[in-house]
C-alpha cells in the first residue's frame, strides 16, 4: 500500500473504475445472455411448451379433481369431449385426462430424478477425473466406458431384477448411463481446461485446488453441462416411457405415459385416443426439453449456431 | 338332444339346431350350414342324429329347398378336399415344448402331432382316438383299450398294447399332473389290448386320458432322448408321436412348424372324415403375443386361421364376410388367491366373502372380456357339465353387504384402509404381465379400495410370476391373480383346493374339509349321478367358502379364412384336429 495519499487515493479510484468496469462488463454480458434469449425461438417455443406440460404436471390433477383410480365399467372406451371427460375414457372406464396428467408428473419426477443424479454424480466422477488424471481417471474412464457397453434396456431389467419393478429402479438404471455421458463430457473439458493459461496463472499464484474447480472450472463447464443435461432431460422422459412400456416401470395403477400408451395399443380400433394422447404427450414433452437444450446450446455457444449457419449457408 | 345339451353348443349351432326343430330347415340344409360352420359332415351328421330320430325328424321336406345347383358355389359342402398348402396359424400364448410328459401346458401343436387313446366327439361323447374300441367292466374297476395292428409312431416304431402301457406307467411315475389320474391303479397289456386297473371305480377314469399329457408317445425314443438324466432334447429337437404330423421346428416366442407324415397308418376317431394322411403339407404356428396384432393379421391374411384374438377384436371380426368365428365358453377361469399363510387377513371366511362380495364381476366381463365370456360365481364355468346353478345365490356384487361383512368380521376404518387388531388390510398382489390379467387384477384393486381395503400391484413377468405365487409359507404373495385352463375343470380345481396339493398347485393353502370331502366323493364316483352330487357338493362349498375368488371365464374363439375347411374347433377339446383340414385354392 502507497503511503503517499496522493498515490493511495489515486489507487483507489482506479479500483473503484475498474469494479464499475467489470459491473458493466458482467452486467451487459447477462443482459446479452438474456437479449440472446429473447430472440431464441427454439428456446422460446421449448419454454412456453415446457411451462404449458409442467403446469398440466403439477396442477392438472389439483384441477380435476378426480381420482385417477376411479373407474366406470359402464363408461369404457369414451373419445375425447365425452360427457364428464374431456379426454375420453380407458378400457376400465377412467378418465384419460387426469391419468394424462399424473403421467406428466411422474415422467417430470423421473427426469427431475434421473438428471439431478446424473448431475450431480457425472460432474463430480469427470471433475475428479479429468483434474487428478493418472488410476483415478483411468478408473473413472473404464467405468463410463463400462456402463457405456450396455444398453441402457438391460441396465435397467437389473437393477428391476435387483429392486424390483418401479420408479425407483428406472430413475437409478437411467441415471446411472446418464450419469456415465454427463462424466465423459465433464472430463474431456476438464482434461483442456487444466492446460489453459488462467488455471495456470491461478496455481501459480498460490490459489487451492478446492477453489480453482470452484471459481474457475466449474463456471466454465456449466454452460455445456447444462446444455447436455438438458437433452439427457429428453432421454430420461423417452426412456421412463420405454420402460414403462415393457412393464419395469410404474406399477399400476399409476399411470405413466409409456405405460398408457402400452395399454391402449391394444384398443387401436376402438378408441386409438388412449393410445395417441399420451403418445402425443411424450412427444409434447420431449420436444419442449430437446428445444430448451438446442436453445441454450446457441445462447452459451454462438460458435455453434454460427457454424450451423455456415452449413446451412 | 336335451335342452342341457343344446345349451352347450355354440351359439350358431344352437340356432341351427333350433332352426332344424322347428321345421324352418332341412336336414340338407342344416348339414350345409353345418360344414359352412367348419363341422366335417359326420360331426354335422351326430348332431343331427342327436335332435331326434332322422326319419321322424319334422323338418321340411325338399320341395322349399333349392337344388343342389343353387347351392351358392362357395358352399364348402360342395366342394372336395385339395391336397396340399401350408396352414398358417396364430397361436395367442407362447409355446411349450412337444413333451407330453414333461410339458407343463399343451399346446395346438400336440393335437397334430399326437393322438390320445380317446377323444371328445362334437357331442361331447367319449369316443376311440389310437384305439380301435373300448369296453368297461361292469364293476367299473377294468378298462380295456384294444390297439390295431400296425400302429407306428413317426420314426417306423411299432406302437403296440404293450408300448401304450408302458407308456402310461411312465406317465404315472413322471408326469407333474399324474395325480388327476389318481384312481388309476395299474397299465398292462394283453394281448393287443391295455387293460386299465382302478383302485375303486370312477366315473372321470377316461377324462385325463383325452387331454395332451396323455397322448401316445413311443416311450423308447422319449427315453433315448432323455439318455443317463441328461438334458432332454425330447420335445424342443424331435417328437415321436403317432398322429398325422411330425415335429419339424420348435422356435419358443416365434414358431412351429409340422409336417404331413405320409406313411400316417389312418385314424379309427369316427368324426374324422379323412381316415388317411393329412390333406395338409405342413401346419406353422405363429406366436402372437400381442392381442392387438392378432384380429390385423388374419385381416391382412398373414395368417389362415388364428386361436384367441383380443376379445375387444372379436366383433369386427365377426362383421368380416371373409371369415368365421367360432366362439364358446372355454374352460378356463380367471381367479384371485388369497394366501391363507397371511390368517390375519384371510383367515376367516367373513373376510373372503367381504372381498367377494365387493366385486362387480358383470361389469369386468362387459369392461375387460368386451362381453366375451361370463361371470362366474363358483368354480365351474357355466358350460361344464356338471355345473352347479345354485353357486349363483353367493358371491353376488353388492357392495353394502361386502362391507358389512367386513364391519362383521372387525375390520374398522371403512373410509381409508381398515384395520384389525393393528393389522392394516393392506397386501401385495402379485399378477402376471398379461394384458387382461393386468386390467383385471386394476379393476380387483380399485373395487377393494372402495370397501377400504388395499392391494398393492405388483406385475411380474412370466418367468418368475409362478415361483412368486406358490412359493412355500410367507414367500408367497398374500394375494395373486392367475388364469387357468384345462379340458377337465373339476379334476384341475381339485389340485388346487385339494390340502393334499399344498404347496403348490393349491396356491392359496387353503385347507377346506368340506371341498376335501367333496374331492374324494368325485374320485370315487361310480356312477353320473354320484359324479354330479360330488360336483355339486364341491363348487357349493367353493362358493361359500371361498380358498379363492372365482371372477370370471372368458370364451374360447377360433377364427378361420373362409378358404380353410375341415378346421372344426368345438367346445369339448381345447383345440381343433388337423386330419380333415385343407385350402382352398
Amino acid at each position: 500500500m502507497p503511503t503517499d495519499p496522493e498515490a493511495a487515493r489515486y489507487l483507489r479510484e482506479w479500483d473503484d473504475r475498474l469494479q464499475d468496469y467489470e459491473d458493466r462488463q458482467r452486467i451487459t454480458a447477462v443482459r446479452q445472455l438474456l437479449r440472446r434469449m429473447g430472440r431464441n425461438r427454439l428456446l422460446l417455443i421449448g419454454t412456453v411448451l415446457g411451462f404449458v406440460v409442467l403446469f398440466l404436471g403439477l396442477f392438472g390433477p389439483v384441477i380435476s379433481g378426480v381420482d385417477y383410480r376411479t373407474q366406470s365399467f359402464r363408461n369404457i372406451h369414451r373419445p375425447p369431449f365425452s360427457e364428464g371427460h374431456l379426454l375420453g375414457t380407458d378400457e376400465l372406464g377412467r378418465d384419460i385426462a387426469i391419468r394424462l396428467f399424473i403421467g406428466i408428473r411422474v415422467s417430470l419426477l423421473v427426469a427431475a430424478g434421473v438428471t439431478t443424479l446424473a448431475l450431480v454424480a457425472g460432474v463430480l466422477l469427470g471433475m475428479t477425473g479429468g483434474w487428478t488424471g493418472g488410476w483415478t481417471d483411468r478408473a473413472v474412464r473404464g467405468g463410463v466406458d463400462f456402463v457405456w457397453g450396455f444398453p441402457l434396456i438391460l441396465v435397467a431389467v437389473l437393477f428391476a431384477g435387483g429392486l424390483g419393478e418401479g420408479l425407483f429402479p428406472v430413475i437409478l438404471a437411467v441415471g446411472l448411463v446418464n450419469t456415465a455421458a454427463i462424466a465423459r463430457v465433464v472430463r474431456g473439458e476438464v482434461l483442456v481446461l487444466k492446460q489453459r493459461e488462467f488455471i495456470e496463472a491461478a496455481h501459480a499464484a498460490g490459489v487451492s485446488t478446492v477453489r480453482i474447480m470452484g471459481r474457475h472450472v466449474v463456471p466454465n463447464i456449466l454452460a455445456p453441462t447444462m446444455v447436455l443435461a438438458s437433452y439427457y432431460v429428453a432421454v430420461a422422459v423417452v426412456a421412463e416411457a420405454a420402460l414403462s412400456f415393457v412393464g419395469l416401470g410404474a406399477q399400476p395403477p399409476l399411470p405413466s405415459l409409456g405405460r398408457m400408451v402400452s395399454d391402449g395399443r391394444n384398443f387401436l380400433r376402438v378408441n386409438h385416443w388412449e393410445a395417441t394422447i399420451p403418445g402425443l404427450a411424450i412427444v409434447m414433452l420431449v420436444l419442449s426439453v430437446s428445444l430448451i437444450g438446442d436453445g441454450l446450446r446457441d445462447v452459451f455457444d454462438p460458435r455453434l449456431r454460427h457454424e450451423a449457419k455456415g452449413v446451412e449457408e | 338332444m336335451g335342452d342341457g345339451d343344446r345349451n352347450n353348443l355354440t351359439p350358431d349351432v344352437g340356432e341351427l339346431v333350433d332352426q332344424y326343430r322347428s321345421a324352418r330347415l332341412s336336414r340338407r340344409r342344416f348339414m350345409g350350414r353345418m360344414t359352412a360352420l367348419g363341422f366335417s359332415v359326420p360331426a354335422a351328421a351326430s348332431i343331427l342324429a342327436a335332435c331326434g330320430d332322422d326319419d321322424d325328424s319334422p323338418s321340411v321336406d325338399e320341395p322349399d329347398e333349392p337344388d343342389e345347383t343353387e347351392v351358392p358355389p362357395s358352399e364348402p359342402v360342395a366342394m372336395e378336399p385339395i391336397q396340399g398348402g401350408t396352414l398358417r396359424e396364430g397361436y395367442n400364448r407362447d409355446v411349450s415344448p412337444h413333451d407330453p410328459l414333461t410339458t407343463n401346458w399343451y399346446d395346438p401343436a400336440f393335437f397334430a402331432i399326437y393322438e390320445a387313446i380317446m377323444s371328445n366327439d362334437p357331442n361331447g361323447s367319449d369316443v376311440p382316438q389310437f384305439a380301435s374300441d373300448f369296453s368297461v367292466s361292469d364293476d367299473g374297476l377294468e378298462y380295456r383299450f384294444t390297439i390295431p395292428d400296425g400302429k407306428l409312431s413317426h420314426s417306423g416304431g411299432t406302437i403296440d398294447a404293450a408300448k401304450v402301457a408302458e407308456f402310461y406307467r411312465t406317465v404315472q411315475q413322471e408326469s407333474f399332473v399324474a395325480g388327476l389320474a389318481a384312481p388309476v391303479d395299474t397299465y398292462e397289456a394283453d394281448g393287443n389290448q391295455v387293460v386299465m386297473k382302478m383302485k375303486n371305480p370312477w366315473i372321470g377314469a377316461l377324462g385325463p386320458h383325452k387331454t395332451g399329457y396323455w397322448r401316445i408317445i413311443n416311450i423308447d425314443t422319449w427315453k433315448q432322448a432323455r439318455g443317463d438324466g441328461g438334458e432332454s432334447t425330447y420335445g424342443t429337437e424331435s417328437a415321436d408321436g403317432t398322429g398325422p404330423f411330425t415335429h419339424e421346428a420348435w422356435e419358443p416366442g416365434s414358431r412351429v412348424l409340422v409336417k404331413r407324415w405320409d406313411d400316417y397308418p389312418g385314424s379309427q376317431t369316427p368324426f374324422f372324415e379323412n381316415k388317411g394322411p393329412a390333406y395338409l403339407d405342413a401346419i406353422e404356428w405363429t406366436v402372437i403375443t400381442e392381442a392387438g396384432q392378432r384380429a390385423t393379421q388374419i385381416e391382412n391374411g398373414d395368417i389362415d386361421t388364428l386361436i384367441n384374438p383380443a376379445h375387444q377384436d372379436i366383433e369386427r371380426l365377426e362383421s368380416n364376410s371373409d371369415l368365421t368365428v367360432t366362439r364358446y365358453p372355454e374352460w378356463s377361469g380367471f381367479m384371485l388367491t388369497m394366501n391363507r399363510d397371511y390368517p390375519e387377513l384371510f383367515g376367516d371366511r367373513e373376510t373372503r366373502q367381504g372381498l367377494s362380495h365387493a366385486l362387480d364381476r358383470e361389469g369386468m366381463v362387459n369392461a375387460i372380456l368386451a362381453g366375451n365370456g361370463a361371470a362366474t360365481y363358483g368354480p365351474f364355468p357355466t358350460t361344464d357339465r356338471n355345473y352347479e346353478p345354485a353357486v349363483e345365490e353367493f358371491n353376488r356384487f353388492d357392495v353394502d353387504l361386502a362391507n358389512k361383512r367386513l364391519d362383521d368380521a372387525g375390520w374398522t376404518g371403512g373410509d381409508s384402509v381398515r384395520e384389525r387388531n393393528g393389522t392394516a388390510f393392506s397386501f401385495e398382489y402379485i399378477v402376471e404381465d398379461e394384458s387382461v390379467q393386468v386390467s383385471v387384477a386394476e379393476a380387483v384393486a380399485e373395487q377393494f379400495r372402495t370397501i377400504g381395503v388395499q392391494a398393492n400391484l405388483a406385475v411380474r413377468d412370466r418367468a418368475v410370476v409362478f415361483e412368486d405365487q406358490s412359493g412355500e409359507g410367507r414367500e408367497a404373495a398374500a394375494m395373486s391373480g392367475f388364469f387357468w385352463l384345462w379340458p377337465i375343470p373339476l379334476d384341475v380345481l381339485i389340485l388346487f383346493s385339494g390340502s393334499g396339493f399344498i404347496p403348490v398347485p393349491n396356491f392359496s393353502h387353503a385347507v377346506e374339509p368340506r371341498i376335501d370331502a367333496a374331492i374324494a366323493a368325485w374320485q370315487q364316483s361310480a356312477t353320473a349321478a354320484e359324479a354330479q352330487a360330488a360336483a355339486s357338493e364341491f363348487q357349493l362349498a367353493w362358493a361359500e367358502e371361498l380358498p379363492y375368488l372365482s371372477i370370471m371365464n372368458q370364451n374360447a374363439t377360433f377364427v378361420k379364412n373362409n378358404r380353410v375347411h375341415g378346421w372344426q374347433p368345438f367346445v369339448w377339446n381345447l383345440y381343433p384336429y388337423y386330419n380333415d383340414t385343407w385350402i382352398e385354392g
